[in-house]
This record gives structure tokens, sequence and C-alpha cells, in this order.
């Protein structure tokens, strides 16, 4: 039974805990259930699941306390549960480093493929090292000594800031990543209110990335949150 | 320009009439009454019409004093040099008299006009206020609406949100899935689990739009009574028999005065009520404890009702506001029981079914100080056979 992924769900509406137990089970995952924050983080603490999926609003400790503590003595993926309305504390949730969110009511598939998704990003940030002097991602080929990009392999040539951009992106394929995230990790502190910078630097990127691309789309907007990369394949 | 012009007319006239009326007389009125007289004209034109209108009433005054009263009549000369004191004395105090007066004429003239001017600013300062305050209002108004859109939002979307991933997972199993998940067929014993949920809280969703409509019905004043004679015992006992479901681990006491008179309610309705305060009772205290239900006749002729409980009782400063519509004392949903939680609209439609009937609903701490007991209280109606609004609107929900 080992070899199952864990789930923990942390949740204080049985309904949905009892829901969701059956249908992640059912695809061959370990699940266990905490009603609240403070009996998701003892769970946590006792048993280590590889991943945590929690609702927000909760008695005794609420999702973005619970996400707060956990990040505290974990990078393991946190996938949140939100609904219409709570916009704020879920990218508040996003900015302390939860990693993607699901909007209620939700479809089973649409959370086992964020399930999935954060696993595999999870069992491969282990492979992506500062000593490597090249990135594969997708249609991405990164040479960060000579700092040549190729998308598909066409060459693309980018500004530095729109260099650290990508290869900030890359590393985080698949997350979202709030516009808060964004500005600190590539401008810093001092930039995190000025969303515009980030719009206009984002739209030049998209410009070099996705003309010739066929339609495709590498950087998504999550509207009113922030951005989620994926390199393709 | 008008009232100047009225002004110097005024002063005209007043010297002439004081000279016509004494001119004659000159011989009998000594010097000083006619010098008082012009002065009389020049304050009566300068408090009416201000200081150059008086100041021409002087001139006048001096001129006519002169010409017609001092010796040599009818001459702009003077006799005795006494005389010219006199004339002296009179122009300078007309003067005087003149600019004085018409000073303290403007001077009631400012302050009138600052008060008035004071009036209407304390008016136009009172109606900024009042828009404000309504403002003020509306706004707390509009919050109250958000909060309770919401409630009422949270209250629809959890059932859904569970119905929603019930399904799509037995959908899945029907359909396929996507080519990355390994094939696994739900087991039958998840089958029926799922459809379970999808069962209750379907019930739950229906409960819940059940219960907006009566407290909608409540607070447009549309919930019509379909009064009817009847026994306490037995809405009692139609209250707990629903209840069942959630007093089974529970101590049921009924304690009913013997000889109650009938009551004139729409039993439904009051039944309705005792089955909201027993299921609450058996929700918020653990699973074996006693609860108690009592009717008997109280001191001012009211049939008084009460349920009480032996759990964790509601804080002194929150027992009105559980009546609140959407208020919640506590959030349920223990993980390891499968119970619905509550919708927060219970005990708001049991005060609005109870204060229809013209009673009255409360919360006391229960005997032993342990626990809760709501009581209601419920006129006998022993008059009155009049029918009112037999079929409209009945209760929509059964919570």
């Amino acid at each position: 039974m080992s070899d199952k992924p864990r789930i923990l769900v942390v949740d204080d509406e049985a309904q949905l805990t009892r829901v969701l137990r059956t249908g992640l089970s059912s695809r061959g995952y370990d699940v266990r259930a905490a009603a609240d924050g403070l009996a998701g983080f003892e769970t946590f603490s006792d048993w280590h699941p590889d991943l945590v999926i929690t609702d927000l609003a909760m008695p005794n400790m609420d999702g973005l306390e619970l996400c707060r503590r956990l990040r505290a003595i974990s990078q393991v993926p946190i996938i949140i549960l939100s609904a219409k309305g709570e916009e704020k504390i879920k990218v508040e949730a996003l900015d302390i480093g939860a990693d993607d969110f699901v909007t209620k009511p939700f479809g089973i598939d649409e959370l086992l493929a964020r399930v999935r998704a954060s696993l595999r990003r999870a069992n491969s940030q282990v492979s992506i090292e500062i000593t490597q002097t090249v990135l594969d991602a997708g249609d991405f080929h990164v040479d960060l000594e000579s700092r040549n990009v190729t998308v598909r392999g066409r060459e693309i040539r980018l500004t530095p800031k729109e260099f650290d951009l990508l290869i900030y992106f890359i590393n985080h394929s698949g997350k979202v990543l709030t516009h808060h995230t964004l500005l600190a990790a590539i401008w810093g502190g001092d930039y995190v209110e000025q969303d515009q910078y980030l719009r206009v630097f984002i739209g030049n990127l998209r410009k070099k990335l996705e003309t010739d691309a066929e339609g495709k789309s590498y950087i998504l907007t999550e509207p009113w949150v922030g951005y989620r990369f994926q390199p393709g394949e | 320009m008008n009232l100047k012009g009225a002004g110097y007319f005024g002063a005209v006239v007043g010297t002439t009439v004081v000279t016509a009326l004494m001119a004659p007389f000159h011989e009998q009125i000594n010097s000083t009454t006619v010098a008082l007289a012009f002065l009389l004209v020049v304050l009566f034109v300068a408090l009416f019409w201000g200081s150059r209108p008086a100041l021409l009433a002087s001139v006048l005054g001096m001129f006519c004093f002169n010409f017609f009263f001092l010796p040599p009549l009818y001459t702009l000369s003077i006799a005795h040099p006494p005389n010219w004191v006199a004339l002296t004395a009179f122009f300078t105090t007309a003067l005087a008299v003149g600019q004085l007066s018409a000073r303290a004429r403007r001077k009631a003239q400012e302050a009138e006009a600052g008060r008035r001017e004071i009036e209407r600013l304390y008016q136009e300062l009172q109606a900024v206020f009042e828009r404000a305050s309504q403002a003020e209002a509306l706004r707390q108004s509009e919050r109250l609406k958000s909060a309770l859109l919401d409630a009422v939002t949270h209250d629809l979307r959890t059932p859904l949100t569970s119905i929603k991933a019930s399904i799509t997972t037995l959908l899945d199993e029907v359909r396929g899935r996507s080519p990355e998940e390994p094939l696994v067929t739900l087991d039958s014993e998840s089958r029926l689990e799922m459809m379970e949920v999808i069962d209750e809280e379907s019930d739950r969703l229906n409960r819940f739009i059940g219960g907006l409509i009566d407290l909608a019905r409540i607070e447009a004043g549309e919930l019509h009574l379909r009064r009817r004679w009847g026994a306490v015992d037995e809405i009692i006992s139609t209250a707990l028999t629903r209840a069942e479901p959630f007093t089974k681990g529970h101590e049921v006491e009924v304690d009913i005065e013997s000889e109650l008179p009938v009551v004139r309610v729409d039993e439904r309705a009051v039944s309705e009520v005792v089955y909201t305060l027993v299921e609450n009772a058996a929700k918020y205290s653990p699973g074996i404890a006693k609860i108690r239900i009592s009717a008997a006749r109280s001191d001012d002729g009211m049939i008084k009702m009460s349920v009480e409980d032996q759990g964790e009782g509601i804080a002194v400063d929150l027992r009105e506001r559980v009546f609140d519509k959407f208020f919640r004392a506590t959030r349920d949903g223990d993980i390891s029981t499968h119970q619905p939680s509550g919708t927060g609209m219970g005990l708001a439609i049991a005060k609005g079914i109870v204060e229809a009937h013209d009673g009255n609903i409360w919360i006391e701490s229960a005997t032993g100080g342990k626990g809760t007991r709501v009581v209601f209280t419920l006129p006998v109606g022993d008059e009155e056979p009049t029918e009112q609004a037999e079929s409209s609107a009945p209760l929509a929900s059964k919570l």
C-alpha cells in the first residue's frame, strides 16, 4: 500500500470529503480526510501525505493558516478548493505557496488533472538543479550559460528580464504563480504592487514565444490571480 | 435707488410738514421745541432710510429753523448772537443723531442678515447630515444584503459541490476516463455511496430553498395561517415522529400538563416549530443526552411550550441573534457523521410562525444551568371563529 500516492483532504463539509475519499481512492490514491485545519495539520505530521487538498473556510484553523503552517515545514503540493467570492483569500493562499486551486463546484476530472499535474511537478522538481547548464522542458530548450533560448527549434532573442521570467516560469511549470509572486521573484520586493510592469513583460514574452507556435499558448492567464506556464508536450 | 429716492422725499416732506404745522404759531412756541421737532424728523428719516437722507433732513431742518423761526423771520440772517449758538447746536446734534441712528439701523440690518445667513447654513447643514445618514443607512443595508447573499450562495453551492463531484465520478466510469488514468471501476459500495450523497444533498438543497421561500413569506407578511382547533399533545407527537431519525440515540422526555385546553393554531406550522427545536436539540447536544419537551398553561393565559437539551448551551449575548436569518451559533459538520449541517433558517422561521400566532419565542438556560431551553408561547384563542385566508401560501419547507 505504500506505493500509492497519499492524499490528505481537509474540508469541514462531511459530504464532500466522503465523495472525494471515494472518488480519489477509486483512482488508486490512498486518501485520508480531516474536518478542519488543525486536524489536517496533525494528520499531515503523522502520515506525511504526498499532496494536500484543502478548503479555505473552516472552523478551528482555516485553509490559509494551514497553508502557512505546512509551508513552514514542507514543500508538499497544496491544492485549494475555493468558491467564487473567496478570490482574495485564494490569492493570499497562492502567495503563501499553495500550488493550485479548483473552483467549487468542480468535476472530479478537473480535480484529478490538477492532482496529477501537482504530483508530477513535485516528483520532477528534484531533477532541476542549479548545477544544470541546460534546461529542457516541453518545447523549450534553454542554455543557461550562453543564455540561448530555442522554442521548437527556433531561436528566440530575449531581454535579460524576459530571460529571468522565462527561467522562473520553466522552473515552476504548471503551477499557478500570482502577480505578487512573479514580481517579487523577478523584480524584488519593492515592485510587488506594480501589476502593469508584469503585464507588459508577459505581453512581450508571449509575442516572442507564441508567434509561430501554431496557436499554442505557453503562458496561460488565471484571471485576477496570475499566470500558469505550460511548456507543451 | 427707489428706496433712496423715497428717503430724500421723506426728508423733504417731513421737514415741510413740521415747518407748515409750526410756522403759523411761531409766536407761541419757543425755538427749543421747534428744534426738537426738526430733530425728530432727522431721527425718523435716519431710522427708515439711512444717513444720506438724514443729512438732507438736517440741512433742510437748519434752513427752515433759521428762515421761519429765528428772527429776523423770512431771512437767512440771525439777529441775536445766542441764536447762532442755538442754530449751530441744532445742526451738530441733527448731524450726530442722523449718523448715529443710521449706523444703528445698518448694524441692526447686518445683524438680521447675519442671523438669516446662519439659519440658512444651519438648514443646509441639517440637510447634508440627513443625506449623509441616509447614505450610511443605505450602505449598511447594502452590506447586509451582500452578507446575506454570501450566506445564501454558500449554502446553495456546498451541496452542489458534493453533487457535482459525485456525479462526475459516476459519469467518468460510464464514459471512460482520460488515457492517463488507469482503468478503475467503482465497486458497488462506492457507487451506492455516490448516489446516496447525491440523494441527500438534493434533499438538502430542496430544504434550503423551501426555507428561503418560507422566510420570504414571513418577511413579506404573507404567512397565512390555517387556524383550526387542535390538541397540543397531537402537535407534539407529530413533530416527534418526524424528528425520530435525529433523536434515536437520545432520551426524549415529554411532559404535557393534564387538561390543557385545545388551541386554535395552524397545527402544521406549530408542529414545524416543535420539530425544528427538537432537531436543533438533538444536533447540538451529545448523542445520549436527554431532550425534554414540555407544555403547560402559563399565568397569563397562554400555552407555554419548551424544548430543552443538555448541550453546550448558547451564550447570553447570542440568544437573540440565533433568531436572525442565516445566523449560526456554531458551525457544524463533524466528519464522523453524515449529518447535513444547518441552514441558519430554522429558528428564524420558527420565530416568524410563533409571532404570526401572536406568541413569543426566546431562549433560556436549561434547568441546572447546562444546555439550552427554547420557550415559546401561544394564545389559547377561545373566541373568533372566523377562518382567515384558508388556502393561501402554506409553508413550503419541511425543515
